[in-house]
């Protein structure tokens, strides 16, 4: 199931190009789109959303044209802006009954839902409180309802997690992870620290400059590298001599941390380095702790160290 | 069914919805009562009906007396007169308007809701014209609430109906046209700004400083007698502009010193007011579709 298509969709401000010429398509589950502050983000879902003009491109969100059909877009879609957007006056459940009356809810659903998603967000003991009141955790929350309170078929989350300490963070991929695979409404996520949303997405799209770094499966980002990381145990700076010994074989390896990072991936037989490194702590009378597969990370793009693919 | 006690996630199933889904005329409905309702605090801080029902109160105290005195000593006539009410009790209206008008436009800034608004079906320009419109609604709901206490005095006290209705309905008319002429005006004025403070200043010192010009010249204007001079300064403040059209038009009694006269004057008065209010209108709209970008 296509939810979002763009093709060549570039978006300028005088000779700032925030947004240059990406085409993409994305489906159901959970979408990260990562990228540094600046990178494009949130121009991007604004021109889902309709309220921008694409200087060139075209996009589909749910097979309507951003260009023509923005009001049918933002009946079916959710969105949740990344600066505040909470009146401090009012209540959450009388906010969240309203938002969903402007979404195009009869008013006893309205009501409904949002005591239901209000207690979804985990905000049912709060929801008589004024918002002015609450802490910047539970504004996200508040702002995460108003997004969902309708039953859209999509939610755009610009920056969830902004802000938060690292526990509340966590609630809030969490609560993500449910909207997109328990709920079963597709989401596009956006966060600035790259590795953040590994953890939720079913796919991720890199953003530079307003370019397309990358976009796959998540998986295809963590999966193996190819890379090895060895850690022995002896007397004397055992691993300082593990090293050399390793190098002296044409192995090429360099210290990381407590361990030994070694890079079979030039050589032609990358294969038998495992039998090599084995062999060598033998030799040594090192003790070999264990010789570990690395794991991409989605930062690794930005090294410059291809993950592969 | 999970709950992570401690914790405050509870999961208790998700419902999605199917069901219908309403118009945006509907919207456009739910958005205006909302609108009119936060107008007088209600559906907002208990602090924050404090002046608006202080002024829609205060408005009314005057017309009370008056009824009052009607019932206690059976006066029918010639006692009182619904159009000038307003602009001798004016000084409500504008305090009402200034501290209100920033809570339909500026609010919505300042807390950033105006961008959970443009993601949603409502286009940019209706939810600029509803905000207007609930604000107009609210002005004119303490404006014409004392005269309908009065009217109802008066007719239930013996007074004549078609007498009453004659001097009420134009009255009523008028006010309207006020409201709607001060919910563009402050409300564009309110829309301009994030700050408070800076809306509520800047409504309090339009309307004042253009009302008391007004008077001002047209003493001056009267006592010289250069009417004409003194019919153009009054198409210079929302009151003036609101009394003439309702004193030239609609035969009501004025409240300012050049009322115009002769149909050449009176359709100036019309269509300044019409420029006025749809001017303020299109600059309202498209500073909220700046708000979008
Ligand atoms: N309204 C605007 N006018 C001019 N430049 C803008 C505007 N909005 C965004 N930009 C610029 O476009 C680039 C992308 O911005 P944005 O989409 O907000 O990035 P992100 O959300 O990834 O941080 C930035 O360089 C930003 O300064
Ligand atoms: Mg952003």
């Amino acid at each position: 199931m296509t939810v979002i298509q763009t093709a060549g969709l570039t978006k300028q401000y005088g000779s700032l190009i925030a947004l240059n010429g990406l085409s993409t398509t994305i489906g159901a589950g959970i979408t990260g789109l990562v990228g540094a502050n600046g990178a494009g983000k949130s121009t991007l879902i604004k021109l889902l959303l309709g309220l921008l003009t694409p200087s060139s491109g075209d996009a589909a969100v749910l097979g309507h044209d951003i260009r023509t059909q923005g009001t049918e877009i933002r009946r079916l879609v959710g969105y949740m802006p990344e600066h505040d957007c909470l009146p401090p006056d009012v209540r959450a459940i009388d906010f969240i009954v309203h938002m969903g009356r402007m979404s195009g809810l009869p008013p006893n659903v309205a009501r409904e839902r949002a005591a239901d998603t209000l207690r979804h967000v985990g905000l049912a003991d709060e929801r008589y409180r004024l918002m002015g009141s609450y802490s910047t955790g539970m504004k996200q929350r508040a702002k995460l309802a108003q997004a969902i309170t309708h039953h859209p078929k999509l939610v755009l989350l610009d920056e969830p997690t902004n802000g938060m300490d690292p526990a509340s963070r966590d609630d809030m991929l969490t609560l993500v992870s449910k909207i997109g695979h328990d709920f079963g409404i597709p989401v596009l996520v956006t966060s600035h620290l790259l590795g953040e949303l590994e953890r939720v997405s079913d796919n991720i799209i890199v953003l530079d400059g307003g370019t397309l770094l990358r976009s796959q499966a998540t998986s295809a980002f963590t999966e193996v590298t190819g890379v090895l990381l060895v850690e022995v145990l002896g007397e004397d700076q055992s691993q300082h001599r593990m090293g050399e010994a390793l190098a002296a074989q044409g192995l090429p390896c360099r210290p990381r941390g407590s361990l030994i990072e070694v890079d079979p991936r030039g050589l032609p037989e990358p294969a038998k380095a495992r039998d090599t490194i084995r062999d060598t702590a033998v030799d040594l009378s090192l003790g070999l702790v264990r010789i570990q597969a690395e794991h991409g990370q989605i930062q690794d793009i930005f090294r410059g160290e291809p993950a592969r693919g | 069914m999970a709950s992570r006690t401690g914790g405050v996630i509870h999961d208790i199933g998700y419902r999605p919805y199917e069901g219908r889904r309403l118009s945006e005329g509907s919207i456009a409905w739910s958005l205006f009562r909302r609108g009119y309702l936060e107008a007088f605090g209600i559906g907002r801080s208990a602090r924050a009906k404090i002046l608006p029902m202080t002024m829609a109160v205060l408005m009314l105290i005057p017309a009370l007396v008056i009824v009052s005195v009607i019932v206690l000593v059976s006066l029918a006539e010639g006692f009182l007169n619904y159009s000038t009410y307003i602009n001798i009790f004016s000084v409500g209206i504008v305090i009402f308007v200034a501290g209100q008008a920033p809570v339909l436009f500026t609010r919505d800034l300042r807390s950033g809701a105006i961008s959970l608004y443009l993601a949603r079906p409502l286009p940019t320009w209706a939810f600029a014209l509803i905000r207007c419109a609930s604000l107009a609604a609210a002005i004119f709901t303490i404006s014409a609430l004392p005269l309908l206490l009065m009217f109802i005095g008066a007719v239930s006290n013996e007074a004549d109906f078609t007498d009453q209705a004659s001097d009420f309905f134009p009255a009523v008319l008028s006010v309207l046209i006020l409201s709607v002429i001060l919910a563009s005006v402050t409300g564009l004025i309110s829309a301009l700004t994030t700050r408070r403070g800076f809306a509520v200043g800047a409504i309090l010192i339009s309307l004042w400083v253009s009302s008391a010009f007004v008077t001002a010249v047209q003493a001056i204007a009267d006592f010289n007698r250069m009417d004409g001079l003194s019919q153009f300064v009054g198409l210079l403040s929302p009151f003036s502009l609101a009394d003439g059209i309702q004193s030239g038009l609609l035969g009501g009694t004025a409240s300012f010193l050049g009322s115009p006269e002769g149909i050449g004057m009176i359709l100036l008065y019309v269509v300044s007011s019409i420029v006025l209010v749809l001017g303020s209108l299109l600059l309202l709209i498209r500073s909220y579709r700046r708000k979008a970008k």
